[in-house]
């Protein structure tokens, strides 16, 4: 991988919005590949080796999930899906079979970057294994050594549900975690885990870390799908 | 025979036993006597009547015995046998007559309180009396057939014409077949059941006041529809059946069948047996196919409406999308081509323009896009419960650019609620877009929500200069640009889509001014079941 001058895949099939990733990304110091088939970004994505794949979910040759599950398969490098909105079942199911992340178009270049340096930053841990015992984010200081939580310095009391679901937000900040994905993580293989659980937890976190629960800073809905820990600079 | 069968025999026996009296009331003949209408069957009362006709006949007789002939005597039971035989049928007439002999016999022949005959012309006068209580007899009971066919034909005419006045009144397939079961079961005194064909072909089983058919009976009424003639009882198909079994025909194809139940001990009528029936299964033909016409032309009806509304939505959507569309076209080609005196600053505001563009034309498509699922019912509603602050805290965010630095007051009381998050999100992001753009820039925007055990409520208020009075109804009604919105962009869809929404989760959504100035729309969800268990660190 190349720290400098990242590599990123698009598969897209629309021409137009492949000329303005391109523009946009380079004009960030990255490095573009271009497929506008799922076929030719397969190839590509064996040849060339990118750092993070841009994964439009509509393809003309087959459907973007099946390549995301493909891949999966074979390789550890970040995928975000692309997919139009009000297609809510199409984004989990991706992130369900391995995807990282995702956009809906039409996206700002602002969001577009934000996903891409969140995925490259979880790339690297995961890479070198190494998971940092102080994680800071915004206001919020979380020590795993410990399991000390602090908001603007101060000590927060959570419950170990409350703790549990946290962690793996901040594990994963920046990412979007399916309500399933979640639900996994925290409460493993209890079989009547469903979303309200979820939803009971997240609205007393919310409690304790949000000033104001119905504009949260930090604990981001993404309806439908699921939740994101946002990182501070967007 | 299968219990429902047992069951509707016994209903047309109750039917019958009582005949003179439904007949009468439900086909009133005026002028009629109603002893015509009496049936012949040997009925105790009537012979007892018959008795004490005699026994009065012959108190007359020795009233005028001694003053008139004997031959008058006989005259007067010769009288009271005709009447008997008139009133009260061929029996009691017989019995009369045997009774009339006797008593003439043994009061006024002589020798007088004896059954022995002095004379033997007398046995002349027996012969006679009992001769003409035969011939009256036998005539009364002519008239009675008579009069019962005259009767059995007033009755189908009557039967028919009112058939014809219960299906005049329309209705749908299933609504004809009710009103005909009742109105043959009422008026004819008949068990009915008009079956209908499904889709497949296959006639509907169908149960109407404890009535059937049993497999047997469904084979054959199936048969009687396919083939297109007549089954059952009387016909050549299963005359032994307790039903009969007529094909409803319509203009295409078989449509059902009518299924009659008479008793099986009931004599065949005068008239041509079948001829009612038949003619109550064409009419009621005729009433199911004009049903289906019916229920045709309502679906062009409803198609053309549609087609109505989707030109007046193009029209309307394709200025909403030229708009746009233009500014962004005019702004890149002068940022593409910039004139010789062309300034940066400009040059950003062109920028910015195509992107605030940008912005409206996806609103304006998404809500086409939503408008469209909501209409074809692609929409399902996957409620979960989630807490209030939770869907209005991610519409909130959702729209953090657009709001700026717009105060916003939020009061939100703890509820969770069932709703679809998706959905909700869609209807929160319009209103607040709406309370964005029909308020003052800078002016407060309120949102509020409570919830009861029933039923969860929000409103979401601006300082705008609200709805024109009376428009409150007609803002969320599919295009309606009134008032207020009449300068501003928007195809008239964003409220539609609110109310869709929101009446597909089985709430209401209302629009107000609010009475210190600004506009304030209302919508409520209800609460069904209870909500999660709150406790915390339960599942765990």
């Amino acid at each position: 991988m190349t720290q400098e001058h990242p590599l990123v895949l698009v598969i897209e099939d629309e021409a137009p919005l492949r000329r303005y990733l391109r523009a946009t990304l380079q004009s960030f110091g990255y490095r573009v590949e271009e497929a506008a088939t799922g076929g030719e970004g397969r190839n590509l994505l064996l040849r060339v080796n990118p750092d993070v794949v841009l994964l439009d979910l509509g393809l003309p040759d087959g459907d973007g999930l099946d390549l995301a599950r493909e891949i999966r398969g074979w390789s550890r490098v970040p995928i975000i899906v692309v997919s139009a909105r009000g297609k809510e079942e199409d984004k989990i199911l991706a992130l369900d079979v391995g995807a990282d992340d995702y956009l809906t178009k039409p996206f700002g270049s602002g969001e577009l970057l934000a996903r891409i340096r969140v995925a490259l930053r979880h790339a690297a841990e995961n890479a070198g294994g190494t998971i940092e015992p102080v994680v800071e984010i915004g206001p919020l200081r979380m020590d795993f050594a410990s399991r000390e939580v602090q908001l603007d310095g101060a000590s927060i009391h959570l419950s170990p549900n409350e703790y549990g679901l946290l962690a793996v937000l901040v594990r994963h900040a920046g990412k979007v975690l399916t309500h399933r994905q979640l639900l996994h993580e925290v409460w493993g293989g209890v079989p009547a885990a469903q979303p309200t659980y979820l939803r009971v937890y997240m609205a007393s976190l919310r409690k304790k870390l949000e000033p104001d629960p119905a504009r949260p800073r930090l604990l981001i809905t993404e309806p439908g799908v699921g939740y994101r820990l946002k990182l501070g600079q967007g | 025979m299968p219990s429902q069968r047992t069951e509707s025999s016994a209903t047309s026996r109750a039917a019958r036993a009582g005949d003179p009296v439904p007949s009468r009331s439900n086909f009133p003949l005026d002028g009629w006597p109603g002893s015509l209408a009496v049936r012949d069957h040997l009925d105790l009362r009537r012979l007892v009547t018959a008795v004490v006709a005699v026994a009065l006949a012959t108190a007359v007789g020795l009233l005028i015995y001694g003053y008139l002939d004997l031959a008058d005597v006989a005259m007067v039971y010769i009288l009271c046998i005709t009447v008997v035989a008139t009133r009260y049928g061929q029996w009691a007439a017989f019995l009369a007559s045997v009774m009339s002999v006797a008593a003439l016999d043994w009061f006024f022949i002589p020798p007088r309180f004896t059954f022995a005959v002095q004379d033997v012309r007398h046995v002349g006068t027996f012969a006679v009396m009992l001769g003409v209580g035969w011939v009256v007899a036998n005539l009364a009971e002519r008239i009675r057939s008579q009069t019962r066919l005259a009767m059995e034909r007033e009755r189908h005419t009557g039967a028919l014409y009112r058939l014809g006045a219960a299906l005049a009144e329309g209705g749908d397939a299933a609504a004809i077949q009710t009103r005909v079961e009742g109105y043959i079961r009422q008026a004819l005194g008949m068990p009915a059941l008009v079956l209908l064909a499904g889709p497949d072909g296959h006639l509907a089983p169908r149960t109407v006041a404890g009535i059937a058919l049993d497999p047997d009976e469904l084979a054959t009424a199936q048969w009687a529809m396919e083939h297109g003639v007549p089954a059952g009882r009387g016909t050549r198909t299963l005359p032994g059946a307790p039903g009969l079994f007529l094909p409803l025909v319509g203009s295409e194809a078989p449509v059902g069948v009518l299924a009659l139940f008479q008793d099986p001990g009931k004599a065949p009528d005068g008239a041509d047996p079948k001829g009612l029936p038949l003619a109550l299964a064409a009419q009621i033909s005729l009433a199911l196919e004009r049903a289906r016409l019916e229920e045709e032309r309502a679906e062009a009806r409803l198609r053309a409406d549609h087609e109505q509304l989707r030109s007046t939505l193009l029209s309307s959507v394709s200025h909403d999308l030229r708009t746009p569309l233009g500014t962004i076209t005019g702004a890149t080609t002068t940022l593409l081509d910039p004139g010789p005196e062309a300034d940066p600053g400009d040059q950003r505001m062109l920028l910015l323009t195509i992107h605030q563009e940008s912005c409206r034309l996806e609103r304006l498509v998404n809500n086409l896009l939503e408008l469209t699922k909501l209409e074809s019912g692609q929409v399902q509603v996957k409620k979960e419960w989630v807490p209030m602050e939770e869907v209005v805290g991610s519409a909130i965010s959702r729209m953090e650019e657009q709001l700026g630095d717009r105060p916003l007051t939020l009061s939100l009381r703890e509820a969770w609620v069932p709703l679809d998050p998706v959905l909700l999100e869609q209807v929160l992001l319009n209103l607040l877009d709406n309370a964005l753009k029909f308020s003052p820039p800078g002016s407060r925007i309120e949102i509020e929500g409570w919830a009861t055990e029933r039923l969860a409520r929000l409103t979401i208020a601006d300082q705008g200069p609200g709805f024109t009075p009376g428009e409150e109804e007609r803002v969320f009604e599919k295009l309606y640009r009134g008032g207020r919105s009449a300068s501003a962009p928007g195809a008239g869809l964003g409220l539609a889509i609110c109310r869709g929404i929101i009446q597909a989760h089985g709430g209401t959504i209302k629009a107000a001014n609010r009475p210190q100035g600004g506009a304030q729309i209302t919508l409520t969800l209800p609460i069904e079941g209870t909500p999660p268990e709150l406790s915390l660190d339960g599942p765990s």
